[in-house]
């Protein structure tokens, strides 16, 4: 009996180390997206649906008074961004703007402005920036921007923006020569 | 291709399932109490840009059939009921409005699958689905048949 009581309280005390752990690990909790396309994207159900069946996705809702979709990720789940806009796509619109909020501090972003969060490496846009401020990041790169900002923001970006994938050299901070990088500002 | 299937809008030749929501008094308004008229069911919202356009259509199209048997019950998605009043003043509103407050997770939604707005049904007086989003000249003309004008 003292031995499975024992056990139990090795238990517990491994679940909350775990639960530590977990919280401390920089994660996307939830996301704003402004789909665009040739008719009202908030009168169609089909972006609430596609977002709705993604494995990472716990809620989506549409802001009226925004006009954007509010989606909450399942908690610890590994947030894909590109399956964020490939589902929107495929409901026959494009992403205008992708936010997304999270828990980042005491998060360390290396030299050139890259951070990771999740499973994946996101890279400020500009030269330069190396800060995280905040909880929210916007996603530059390409599809998750209309057609006009990208190609304002394309000028004197960082050159990962143009492939979204990691150059040469950045094996020296464990990122695979063309490893999908995200782009983001503040 | 199954979830297609399950999937698919209600289709013409069935009779329409039924709907009973409130009214902006509180009172229930049933389409099955609408049997003996022609029906025109209205799915909209005040967010809705291409439905408040369809509305302006439906605005001066209304008089001229609704004392020929014609009647609209449009059912609005919206989740502040104080948008929705605004909507039906301000598009000059005079026909039958419910509301089924859950947006797109609402039961009228779900029951009539409906996956886009404005999207509308036309019944004829016996409860049966005889087309869906009909607009302008061709509600017109569908009307006039249907009224056995």
């Amino acid at each position: 009996m003292k031995y499975a009581m024992n056990m139990i309280k090795r238990f517990f005390i491994f679940c909350i180390l775990l639960l530590q752990l977990q919280t401390m690990e920089a994660q996307f909790t939830r996301a704003d997206l402004q789909a665009t396309g040739l008719t009202c994207a908030l009168c169609s159900n089909a972006i609430n649906k596609a977002l709705g069946i993604l494995p990472f996705v716990a809620s989506v809702k549409a802001d009226i008074k925004n006009s954007s979709f509010s989606i909450v990720f399942k908690p610890g789940a590994s947030v894909n961004p590109d399956e964020i806009s490939k589902a929107v796509e495929d409901a026959g619109f494009f992403v205008g703007s992708l936010q997304l909020t999270g828990t980042f501090s005491g998060l360390e972003v290396k030299p050139g402005g890259l951070v990771k969060i999740g499973q994946y490496w996101f890279r400020f846009y500009k030269p330069g920036l190396n800060k995280l401020t905040g909880q929210t990041v916007k996603l530059m790169d390409k599809s998750f921007l209309t057609a006009k900002e990208f190609k304002k923001i394309s000028a004197g970006a960082v050159p990962s923006l143009k492939t979204g994938r990691a150059e040469r050299g950045m094996e020296k901070d464990g990122i695979k020569s063309g490893e999908r990088i995200y782009h983001i500002s503040n | 291709m199954i979830q297609r299937g399950a999937d698919a809008q209600i289709k013409q030749g069935y009779n329409a399932p039924e709907v009973a929501l409130p009214s902006a008094t509180g009172d229930t308004v049933r389409l099955s109490s609408l049997k003996g008229k022609v029906v025109l069911l209205d799915f909209w919202a005040s967010w809705c840009g291409p439905c408040r356009v369809s509305n302006k259509g439906l605005a001066k199209l209304y008089p001229k059939f609704k004392d020929k048997g014609f009647e609209i019950l449009g059912v609005s998605l919206d989740e502040d009921h104080a948008d929705w009043q605004k909507a039906v003043k301000k598009d000059k509103i005079s026909w039958l409005q419910v509301i089924d407050d859950g947006g797109w997770e609402s039961v009228t939604v779900n029951k009539w699958r409906i996956s886009a707005i404005p999207t509308s049904y036309l019944i004829n007086k016996e409860g049966v689905l005889i087309a869906m989003d009909l607009e302008g000249k061709e509600l017109e003309k569908a009307l006039r048949q249907l009224l056995g004008e």
